[in-house]
């Protein structure tokens, strides 16, 4: 049942099941490693030497070296026109790619055409093996720096990840080169086993083959693609071994374990090793000693300017969405945002924080020019923000969360984390433990492990907070925080918001809870019809007439038909599904 | 003009093929991969409903439009109902409806064994027109006509009837649909009957055509009907019907002015441009992202 070639399908099973898993992790769903596969095997198989000129083992390094780099190329000749589609669609055209390969293999003549080129059989179940365990190495050590943390961010939500500071091109291209590069390994490997390798052995079937082995292992899990090999490797032996009749039976069984295993195994196969959630750390008496590793932000000089919009507008189709606002901000203010549903306020907060681009007028923070500068880079500038409808990375827990928002503030581990130096393990405690201050700032101390899913509506909002907190913002931008809050809670918001803008924080607070505004608040400034109605401190303000019109009624719109927020947000309209003419 | 003929009349296979895909890509958001399993079984379904049950052909397409719409509520119940609500719906979906699909091929193979099948040589009248110049078979223009009509009625019944109303709301939203009352696990089951049956008649008509049905015949068409799906636009009915008549009248004319050995590299030459330059396909609408 162990026999030589069971022990090296499972190892090659699972190597090309990692190079599925590699962009799983990101959210990326691509099909093409069977591509990348084949051009790595038949490129090192023609340009590498023969194992009969420099010796076995020498051969077949060499031919790992090539096959690796000509999977990496090929994904980046793939991934820089397709790195902008997603999901299904990112799946279709990588697909296209590897079957366009598959052609042009059978098509020519350096590879053999459709009968394939032979190959000296070179792997042992023993080299087979290692290249496995160094390939599931790497994505052990990855899981849990800040690489792999930023990569499952992007996975779980892409526009979150990416307003803490994320650059989620470069990541998803990474990941993307990654899965290439063991794609090549696979294709080498795979030729110097079988010894014929033909374009057949990666077509559409085995694409899919390894993206099952990859899903059916699980993709949260590093062990996931070695399980899911091992698994679809074994369920035809040990049909054998017991007699099943080949034929039919087989495939059948192996379909209706495949699905069994997807409907009542939601994480995969890995999903039934325990795991140990990281543990905040106990946070001690030396939290000033451990600080001085994370970059921290010098904030402008109290007063100095940190948002400067002028002549802004945004227009949603006919829509005015903004129009014609003029704000500044200074450093050390806390500003009110208010106005009635539809106003525009979370429009204009997306134009400061750079997620749209302005139709007209010029907006310029910290430095930056949002709209024309990328999200992650005006994050970087120090600009954090939470958002009108919680954006949480749901199945991470409360403190990975956090975590992801000290992307900015902490350092790169990876690669440090593979050669298991000690100072990896030094900036991973420091990040913990700044995580785990920014949530005990917030009262979630108690709740670091939870699943941000799993967490209360308000609990929610506060992480939130906690996680635009970590990234050591100059500029923090709060869309409605009190929204689900009660009285107490809101409250306690308001005194952290206090003692934030104590700190130099300049702060833009979005809220409908008007009370709770005009307390905490140094200035108020009223938007209606994506215009600036009133503004001023907070007394000025509650007596302006055009507020209290605004608030309660008059004449002081332009009508009480025009479009609310969600009309406001969605200018295609319900027939974005296309389906109509 | 021989080969605009050829052309259109596999493209059309092409068309309800994808149309069935699209269906329920652009209503429920699911990639269905056990559509090309459907696609086969219906074509070995037909063939043994002629030549076993001794069914004329005419109404051997309605029978196996039954049969395709049967095996669409079999695989929303196994393969699809169960994952709702998960997060990783979209993975688990694409991998239980493969395993599904790979199931009902094993299932295939036991009751017809690997070999080929065909239809009866005298199943089907070899009437021929002319027309400008060419050949016309009558199963030419039978296979045009049907599909056409088909996806004709689906594109009323969506944009026009109760039932296509609801699954555009469906679409939009489906809790906001189950609020306003719409049993939307009764519509999706529907999709997927109306998707698979679709399916089903496109094999029995490709089996027609080519005159054999094989047990991989769904797995090469299904990287045509993906094409075809990401050409018109995910989701869009008529862009589906276009792009399945245009691939099949560019893979004619490449066989016979390039060689038949780069016929397929056609679709996915057209694909890939398409995703480059309009990545929403020829009639798809963008998606607004929302914040």
């Amino acid at each position: 049942m162990f026999g030589e070639s069971t022990l090296v399908f499972i190892a090659l099973g699972g190597i090309f099941a990692y190079s599925f898993y590699a962009v799983l992790v990101a959210g990326q769903l691509s099909l093409g490693q069977a591509g990348f596969a084949a051009l790595a095997a038949f490129t090192s198989v023609a340009v590498g030497p023969s194992p009969a000129d420099v010796g076995e083992l020498p051969a077949l390094l060499i031919g790992l070296l090539i096959g690796v780099v000509v999977g990496a190329v090929s994904a980046v000749v793939l991934g820089l026109p397709t790195i902008r589609l997603r999901g299904v669609f990112l799946a279709i055209a990588t697909l296209a790619f590897a079957e366009a390969v598959r052609i042009l293999l059978v098509n020519a003549e350096w590879t053999g055409g459709a009968q394939g080129t032979s190959v000296t059989k070179v792997v042992t179940p023993a080299i087979a093996w290692l290249a496995l365990l160094l390939v599931g190495y790497w994505f052990w050590r990855q899981g849990p720096s800040r690489y792999g943390r930023a990569l499952a961010a992007i996975r779980e939500d892409e526009l979150a990840a990416r307003a803490m500071g994320v650059d989620v091109g470069r990541h998803r291209l990474s990941a993307f080169v990654a899965a290439g590069a063991i794609a090549g390994a696979y294709g080498v490997l795979w030729a110097y086993y079988m010894r014929l390798v033909a374009p057949e052995d990666f077509d559409f079937v085995a694409a899919i083959d390894g993206l099952v082995t990859a899903v059916v292992g699980g993709s949260t899990l590093f062990i996931g693609p070695l399980l899911g090999s091992g698994f679809l490797t074994m369920v035809p032996e040990i049909q054998r071994e017991i007699g099943v009749d080949a034929g039919w039976v087989r495939p059948f069984l192996s379909g209706l374990l495949l699905l069994l295993v997807i409907l009542f195994l939601p994480g995969g196969l890995a999903s039934l090793i325990p795991v140990r959630r990281t543990a905040p750390p106990a946070t001690g008496g030396d939290l000033g000693s451990e600080h001085e590793r994370l970059s921290t932000r010098t904030h402008p000089a109290a007063g100095e300017p940190v948002v400067e919009v002028s002549g802004l507008g945004k227009d949603y189709g006919g829509v005015h969405a903004v129009r014609d606002v003029d704000l500044t901000l200074r450093s050390g203010e806390v500003v009110g945002l208010i106005g009635p549903n539809g106003a525009g306020k979370t429009t204009l907060v997306n134009l400061i924080s750079g997620l749209v681009p302005a139709t007209s007028g010029t907006v310029r923070v910290l430095g930056v020019e949002p709209g024309r500068t990328p999200v992650h880079r005006v994050a970087a500038a120090g600009v954090s923000r939470t958002f009108q409808h919680s954006k949480l990375f749901p199945r991470l827990s409360a403190l990975d969360n956090v975590l992801v928002g000290s992307h900015l503030v902490s350092r790169p581990t990876f690669l440090r984390r593979l050669l298991w130096l000690p100072s990896a393990r030094r900036d991973e405690q420091q990040a913990l433990q700044h995580a785990a201050r920014c949530l005990a700032r917030v009262g979630l101390g108690e709740r670091a492990s939870v699943p941000a899913a799993a967490l209360s509506y308000g609990d929610q909002r506060r992480l939130e907070i906690a996680r635009a907190l970590a990234a050591d913002p100059s500029l923090l931008i709060l869309d409605e925080p009190a929204a689900g809050m009660n009285h107490v809670e809101a409250t306690g918001l308001s005194e952290l918001i206090g003692s934030l803008a104590a700190g130099g924080l300049t702060i833009l607070l979005i809220e409908h809870n008007v009370g709770m505004v005009l307390r905490t608040c140094h200035r108020i400034v009223v938007l209606n019809f994506g215009e600036v109605i009133a503004a001023g401190g907070p007394q000025e303000v509650v007596k302006d007439p055009a507020v209290v019109a605004a608030y309660l009624g008059g004449s002081a719109g332009e009508g009480p038909d025009l479009p609310g927020p969600a009309a406001a947000a969605r200018p295609e309209g319900p027939t974005a599904e296309g389906e109509q003419p | 003009m021989q080969q605009l003929v050829n052309g259109l009349s596999i493209g059309s296979i092409y068309a309800l093929f994808a149309i069935g895909f699209t269906l329920v890509f652009g209503i429920l958001d699911r990639l269905n991969l056990a559509h090309p399993a459907v696609f086969a079984a219906a074509a070995f379904v037909g063939i043994e409903l002629v030549t076993v049950a001794g069914l004329s052909i005419w109404l051997a397409l309605p029978a196996v439009f039954v049969v395709g719409a049967l095996l669409g509520l079999v695989i929303e119940r196994v393969a699809f109902r169960p994952l709702k609500g998960r997060p990783d719906a979209h993975f688990a979906g694409l991998i239980s409806s493969i395993a599904l699909g790979g199931m009902l091929i094993a299932l295939l193979q036991w009751r017809y064994h690997a070999d080929t099948r065909r239809f009866p040589a005298e199943s089907f009248p070899d009437t021929r027109f002319q027309l400008l110049g060419a050949q016309v078979t009558l199963l030419q223009a039978a296979i045009l006509v049907i599909s056409v009509l088909l996806m004709v009625a689906l594109t009323w019944l969506v944009a026009r009837t109760r039932l296509g109303r609801a699954m555009r709301a469906v679409a939009e939203n489906p809790t906001a649909a189950r609020v306003l009352g719409i049993n939307v696990d009764r519509v999706t089951a529907t999709t997927f009957a109306l998707s698979s049956a679709l399916g089903a008649v496109a094999g029995a008509l490709f089996a027609m055509n080519v005159n054999s049905a094989q047990l991989g015949m769904g797995a090469a068409i299904e990287l045509k009907g993906l094409a075809v799906i990401i050409v018109g636009g995910m989701g869009s009915l008529p862009g589906a019907l276009v792009g399945g008549l245009a691939l099949g009248l560019a893979e004619v004319f490449a066989v016979q002015y390039v060689g038949s050995s780069w016929r397929d590299l056609v679709a996915f030459g057209l694909l890939f441009l398409v995703l480059l330059v309009r990545p929403q396909g020829l009639f798809g609408a963008r998606r607004v992202r929302e914040v």
